[in-house]
């Protein structure tokens, strides 16, 4: 730059001298659309090239004569060209270039201009990430992105589940690979949304081979905000909103319980085999009934959120900085749940020297949370009306008599317990650049990250235990044992850190105004560790004030305590992309990157992954001159990538618990160990290949866009369990022996008018399909496992050839005999209803989703609304399902079940059994709901004022939903093989209500 | 502009350089060592804790809890299911009425606990064999390593019949059809036995054992184990040899009173020959759920309350018979350590024996299974002398004087068996030792149970393990 200014001055001097009478000085300032001035715009005169560059308030002045033309640009801003007049001032305003900075997509160790892209990259504007009230900037994302499925919770703190193109794995890891700035990391918890300028979602294996060995589940790539040229700019950002559940079940009340009850106990002693219950009233619940206790209205109360954010940026040409602090409180709707977070981030790029830059990006999180017991939904679906909250002794009340559910009022207050979760978490990125050519960049870049948590959970067991059964005594309390654990307190800590080193070269070069390559070529090592260390503490005081300190405890030998450290994870990777393009027209790509896993065994450890792509911009060819379309590309890749997030496959000895043995008279321990199994030795990463084949256009007057893609990936070695017969004796192990495909279409329509000044608007389409299947498995001992387990001796899903992930296996409900019973279909016709009669209903993952939304702006007002749509999966009444006896049931079950009186063909008589796994609990899990309305207005303000910009908002957010599911939420993430689709100890969806206010000055 | 370009081309092979140098050494710097122990671990001196982790799968719930009482008891005339209605127990009412099915999750898990044990014990005397280490500690594990394979392997062969005998897998490229093939109830017996002979030879007496080994298999275990195997087969003559060597040993006694036996302080006591030793306290290592599985269910209560007294057999204790409440939990009973029963606990009585005084509402109590005791060996004494001709007043009564009982008066093998039921209720014995004595039919079905004979005898092998042979496992008849 000084060069250049030297340069422009030298310049200057010599035009100076030859046009000195023609010349006069002319001044001015440059400003953004808000009026903010802007710091380092260049202003040239076209004519005689002499030019300048703004100063701090976005003056300049320069010598021109009547005629001329002036250019003024910035980076990120419209070029502007005025004509010299008479007038010695100038009044400029530059404009936003929306178009330009949608041209770069951030992509692995670097950046691409979308005009030229050859693979599919999602991108999503911060701005609309930032709209959204939530916590969690995953959940921000749902519905944005194509191809991007998003199952998100509205439990405070939660994460969501992010599926990018389907499950392409079992025994993997399943989540996709975030970078924030360049540093890999598991999620993005602890990102504050308004701190996003981009999220790019990498999908393709032309976009994710560069990550290699952890491409195959997609990469989403965060960038955060950084500095802008010119004055400081605050930014201030505040909403504050109430929240309660969307979607409530109907319970049946008191007196209906009772009936419902009494008509299962009948049942119950006709037909135990003892004839003398037959007329027996013992066990029968009397109808006259106090209480009729709404749990789960006793649980809950109006959720609260707020949510400040304030940031500062400006810079000058030397250094640019990024300030910005959030602060967030969510009171949950569940009673004592909370979560409290607070973010900071500073972000800055410095000029150090006219080829040397550096920057940094670092973000801390501060968390607090109180965390609760979601299965309190389901007690509270589950426990009676009769009982109360508290007898008219004040006690708590109880159920023993009458079931095995828990008083949920006990569990949801804190009278017996307290928690609470503190985490840290620090994440950084400093990055060197180096010009040592015009087109040639070396880049150095070493990151960390490192997170602790604490978890503090003290109990009071005494007290619980007195108040869940009033025939309990102290004296009966742990088998009146001499010195019970009346309380007990846990304290864990846990640390994981990881760091990274980046080397790499990046060169950019246009030969002959035709051919352009871009090309990366480096080395990244990276390393990470977790650990933690737990201990427990007996008889810690009941003084709130005291119980979170172990060393109040019992100092005996009941404490337990235990740790670990895990294995470090290393890799020393390389990596290559080249992109070339023949005059934008004709585009090629290829990208390869070798890693080195510590995770596999010796020999093992590296693998090749690469990706070939190509595009054509058919736009740029002469016959498509004049033709309505703006931009029409079509675009392929193929290439293969990696997971290697799988089970380790070291064979250890077993030891501890599952080895040692008591002898001798005082029963003291004696140490065992021995091998339970066998493994794989060349257990590798999983290797997943991906066609994709995209078209991507723009027509009238880049008024409508859309991106069309569809692909085809094959996880071809999937880990998948083996369990040998059991007379070999040993435990599961992994091995690569399935294949799992994924096949989809993604479709993302975007339509974007001004119809005047006052008046602008834009719909926004987009809509995937997935269809996931196990295709293949070539061990004949691969192991169905079971999953979706309902803590009721049932299971629901299975793992099997042919059928997608996740899916539901069950017998199959014919209809109601009689007897008022459900009928399972003999699948087999032997006559006998077991475990082969079970058969696969689908999965709780959607076969289509996506989201539909509308963007208004009338003078000042601005309305937006966004609805979320999923189609075409399955899910499980969990709640419902996990009946013992004489728990609450739905009204609906009540009004409609089966009486000698009134036969139903929909609902069966009152029972008291464990139901099997039926259809008759798996239901639809389409769903449609608002996801977020926004009403803005922008307070005009004057010219001069100290506020630049004040902008006023309402938001609902989920205000309605149209869905089959007859539970709370068929939202419902979790693992596949676990809590996933199943609605059981789930937390339900919530609506909400926000007012806010942005302010800049 | 020369200079320039060379100063470039300079620092950019000093750059390159210092990227690839950062690691010099890849493959060093992705080796990284194991945190955990592996295979290498396993050397001589860790001989007796291979043997160890083979007493540590008696404690797990598959082989000893929940499964194994089900078939061995609740299918039983001395057993109902108990619990409460609603509570099936996954397929414990099944049992209680024998309807049995080949893919029953009890059924399963006697397999799977039974085989696993003996994956332990396979290997275990696989590896022993091949240290070079002191030969009389050798032969004493791989003895104490054969008793426990006999035992779990004649678990097998009286809940399925003839199964496949495994003795050394360490790869699954090892598997085939003839290792998965069911041998014959003979050939099970005869590898049983050799296990047996190897046991009693190497192992050492009750006495001789350092107390700090209390627990582990004696040459008294071996030998009463034998006498049963034995007995199974109707081998009279090595029955009555091997408990006269029991007896002669002078290493038990009966304990004077019979509530006692099942008390925490007569753990190890003179009449016990094998029980697995549980460990309840902190760290716990005990037989998984044992006690709770049993518990008392209900008000007053801190167990599921499987595995109840029938009626039936409360009805065959004649008034005297100090065995009964020694036996049962009755609702409204004051126990032995005052704990009060409520009257108002659903089912008519609880199983005593399994009940720990200590620890009671914990998942693993420490109470010790016992498995074979002194009272057995002379009741298969008495047995055998009773077929082969003998004295059989001499081992019979010492059981029915310390029951509190009058000398029998009747000495045939019937009421051998009578005494054998009431003896050892809820010992896990009285389903195998009907089919053993050729009656289960005649006797069940009397009492409404459906044994239906040449089925009932054994119980199916696990419909998952036939499908995963791929047909070389054979099913039993008419299931």
């Amino acid at each position: 730059m000084k060069l250049n200014t030297t340069f422009f001055l030298l310049l200057i001097a010599i035009v100076w001298g030859q046009n000195l009478l023609a010349q006069t000085l002319i001044s001015g300032q440059i400003t953004d659309q808000n009026n903010l001035p802007l710091f380092g715009a260049t202003v040239v005169v076209l004519e005689t090239n002499t030019g300048t560059q703004t100063d701090l308030e976005g003056n300049f002045s320069l010598e021109a004569s009547a005629g001329q033309t002036l250019s003024i640009s910035y980076v990120g801003y419209t070029t502007q060209q005025i004509t010299v007049d008479q007038r010695s001032t100038y009044q400029i305003q530059l404009q936003e270039d929306v178009a330009a900075l949608e041209t770069v997509v951030v992509v692995g160790y670097g950046t691409q201009k979308k005009a030229i892209l050859t693979s599919s990259v999602a991108q999503v504007d911060g701005e609309e990430l930032a709209r959204e009230p939530v916590l969690n900037a995953t959940q921000a994302l749902q519905g944005k992105a194509a191809g991007v499925n998003i199952i998100a919770s509205d439990a405070p703190g939660a994460a969501s589940n992010v599926i990018i193109r389907g499950l392409g794995t079992v025994q993997g890891g399943r989540d996709p690979l975030y970078v924030v700035d360049g540093v890999l990391t598991d999620n993005i918890n602890n990102i504050n949304t308004s701190d996003i300028e981009s999220v790019n979602v990498l999908k393709d294996a032309a976009s994710l081979a560069i990550y290699g060995n952890r491409g195959a589940n997609g990469v989403v790539i965060v960038t955060t905000k950084r500095g802008r040229t010119g004055k400081i700019k605050i930014n201030a950002d505040a909403y504050y909103g109430f929240r309660d559940i969307l979607t409530e079940v109907e319970m049946a009340n008191a007196s209906e319980y009772v009936i419902y009850s009494n008509e299962a106990l009948r049942r119950d002693y006709l037909t135990d085999n003892d004839p003398t219950n037959d007329n027996s009233t013992f066990g029968f619940i009397p109808t006259d009934q106090v209480y009729d206790t709404n749990w789960l209205d006793e649980i809950t109360q109006i959720g609260l959120m707020s949510n400040v954010n304030v940031s500062a940026s400006g810079g000058s040409d030397v250094v640019k900085a990024f300030f910005s602090a959030g602060f967030n409180e969510e009171r949950g709707v569940l009673l004592n749940n909370d979560f409290n977070r607070l973010t900071l981030r500073s972000n800055v790029d410095y000029e150090i020297g006219k080829k040397f830059d550096f920057s940094h990006r670092v973000g801390i999180q501060l968390a607090t949370g109180t965390p609760q017991d979601y299965s309190l939904f389901t007690s509270a679906y589950k426990q009676a009306p009769i009982v109360p909250v508290r007898d008219e002794n004040g006690a708590f009340g109880s159920s023993v008599e009458l079931n095995s559910v828990a008083n949920p009022v006990v569990g949801a207050s804190n009278a017996f317990k307290e928690d609470k979760n503190k985490f840290f978490k620090i994440q950084g990125a400093f990055k060197f650049d180096y010009d040592l050519l015009e087109e040639l960049t070396f880049t150095s870049r070493f990151s960390i990250e490192t997170e602790y948590g604490r978890f503090y959970a003290f109990r009071d067991r005494l007290g619980l235990f007195l108040a869940q059964n009033p025939s309990n005594t102290a004296s009966s309390f742990e088998g009146d044992l001499e010195n019970p654990a009346n309380t007990r307190l846990t304290v864990t800590h846990t640390n994981t850190y990881r760091w990274f080193l980046d080397n790499y070269f990046t060169y950019d070069k246009t030969f002959a105004d035709k051919h352009t390559i871009n090309a990366t070529l480096g080395i990244t090592a990276e390393e990470s560790q977790s650990e933690f260390l737990s201990a427990t503490r007996n008889n810690v005081p009941l003084d709130s004030n005291l119980n979170f300190n172990l060393n109040t405890g019992d100092e005996d030998d009941t404490q337990l305590n235990a740790g670990a450290i895990s294995v470090k994870d290393r890799l020393y990777s390389y990596i290559a992309r080249v992109n070339y393009d023949f005059e934008d027209k004709y585009l090629f790509g290829g990208s390869f990157r070798r890693d080195g896993s510590s995770k596999f065994q010796e020999g093992n450890q590296f693998g090749n992954f690469y990706a070939l792509s190509a595009g054509w911009v058919i736009t740029e060819e002469e016959f498509m001159e004049g033709s309505v379309f703006d931009i029409l590309k079509l675009r392929g890749s193929y290439g293969e990538l990696g997971n290697q997030n799988v089970p380790l496959n070291v064979l250890t000895a077993t030891t501890g618990a599952a080895g040692f043995y008591a002898f001798g008279p005082n029963q003291d321990l004696q140490q065992g160990i021995t091998i339970t199994g066998t493994i794989q030795e060349d257990l590798t990463w999983e290797k997943t290949n991906e066609f994709n084949v995209g078209v991507e256009f723009t027509l009238l007057d880049y008024r409508f866009s859309g991106e069309i893609d569809a692909y085809q990936r094959t996880n071809t070695n999937a880990t998948l369990q083996i369990d040998l017969p059991d007379i070999v004796g040993f435990d599961p192990f992994n091995s690569h022996v399935g294949e799992i495909q994924n096949t989809g279409v993604e479709v993302a329509l975007n339509w974007k008018d001004d119809i005047n000044e006052d008046l602008k608007y834009q719909l926004g389409l987009n809509f995937s399909y997935n269809k996931n299947e196990i295709t293949k498995v070539t061990n004949p001992f691969f192991l169905e496992q079971l999953g979706g387990f309902i803590n009721n001796g049932q299971y629901t899903k299975k793992i099997a050839v042919g059928q997608p992930l996740g899916s539901f296996f069950l017998y199959d409900v014919e209809g109601i005999n009689e007897d008022g019973d459900l009928v399972y279909k003999d699948l087999n016709e032997d006559g006998v209803i077991d475990e082969r009669d079970r058969a696969f209903f689908g999965s709780y993952i959607p076969k289509f989703y996506g989201n539909f939304n509308l963007g208004l702006q009338y003078k000042q007002f601005d309305f937006n609304v966004d609805t979320y749509f999923n189609v075409g999966n399955k899910v499980y009444n969990g709640k419902k399902a996990q009946r013992f006896g004489n728990e609450n049931i739905e009204e609906i079950e009540f009004n409609s079940r089966y009486t000698t009186g009134r036969p139903s063909n929909t609902t069966p008589r009152a029972f008291n059994d464990v139901p099997l796994s039926s259809t008759y609990y798996l239901e639809d899990g389409d769903f449609l709901r608002i996801n977020n309305i926004t009403l803005g207005y922008t307070v005009p303000l004057p010219e001069d004022s100290f506020l630049k910009n004040a902008r006023f908002y309402a938001t609902a957010k989920n205000p309605i939903i149209f869905q089959k599911f007859s539970g709370f939420t068929p939202e419902l993430p979790g693992a596949p093989l676990g809590s996933a689709g199943i609605e059981l100890d789930a937390y339900p969806t919530l609506r909400s209500f926000f007012i806010g206010l942005n302010a800049s000055f | 502009m020369k200079k320039n370009n060379l100063t470039t081309k300079l620092q950019l092979a000093i750059f390159a350089l210092i990227a690839l140098l950062t690691f010099s050494c890849t493959t060093d710097f992705i080796n990284v060592d194991a945190n955990q122990e592996t295979e290498s671990a396993l050397t001589a001196d860790r001989a007796p804790e291979l043997v160890n982790a083979i007493y540590n799968s008696l404690l797990q719930w598959e082989m000893s809890s929940f499964a194994w009482t089900g078939i061995t008891s609740i299918a039983s005339d001395d057993a109902d299911k108990g619990s409460i209605p609603s509570d099936t127990g996954a397929d414990k009412g099944q049992l209680d009425q024998l309807d049995i099915t080949p893919t029953l999750i009890s059924v399963a898990e006697v397999w799977r606990g039974h085989y696993n044990g003996i994956q332990r014990a396979n290997q275990a005397i696989n590896r022993i064999s091949q240290f070079d280490m002191d030969p009389v500690l050798q032969q004493r594990l791989i003895g104490e390593a054969r008793f426990l394979r006999a035992l779990f392997y004649f678990r097998l062969v009286q809940t399925y019949g003839g199964v496949p005998l495994i003795e050394n897998v360490t790869s699954a490229d090892q598997i085939d059809a003839d290792l998965l093939t069911r041998k014959s109830k003979a050939e099970c017996y005869a590898f049983i036995e050799a296990d047996l002979d190897f046991a009693i030879e190497n192992l050492p007496l009750k006495s001789e054992y350092p107390p700090s080994e209390l627990g582990r298999a004696t040459q008294g275990a071996a030998q009463t184990l034998l006498a049963k195997v034995s007995m199974y087969q109707e081998k009279w003559t090595e029955a009555l040899q091997l408990t006269n060597d029991v007896i002669a040993s002078q290493e038990y006694q009966l304990t004077d009173n019979y509530e006692d036996i099942w008390k925490e302080s007569f753990e190890n006591g003179p009449e016990s020959i094998f029980e697995i030793q549980s460990r309840g306290v902190m760290p716990a290592a005990g037989v998984d759920k044992y006690s709770t599985i049993q518990g008392v269910r209900g008000e007053s209560g801190w167990g599921w309350g499987f595995n109840t007294p029938s009626q039936d057999l409360i009805d065959t204790y004649t008034a005297d018979d100090e065995r009964m409440d020694a036996t049962i939990i009755f609702p409204g009973e004051t126990l032995f350590d005052g704990r009060q029963i409520s009257p108002n606990v659903p089912n008519i009585g609880y199983n005593q024996k399994a009940y720990s005084s200590i620890l009671t509402e914990a998942e693993i109590t420490g109470k010790n299974v016992r498995l074979l005791r002194y009272a057995e060996v002379l009741l298969i004494n008495a047995e055998a002398r009773s077929i082969l001709g003998g004295d059989v007043a001499t081992p019979l009564n010492q059981i029915r004087l310390r029951a509190g009982l009058t000398p029998a008066t009747d000495l045939s093998t019937q009421a051998i068996w009578e005494e054998r039921r009431l003896e050892m209720a809820f010992e896990h014995d009285r389903y195998f030792d009907l089919v053993r004595q050729g009656r289960a039919a005649q006797v069940l079905n009397a009492k409404g149970i459906p044994f239906v004979q040449g089925k009932h005898e054994v119980f199916p092998i696990p419909q998952e393990q036939i499908d995963l042979s791929d047909g070389a496992l054979v099913q039993n008849p008419n299931y």
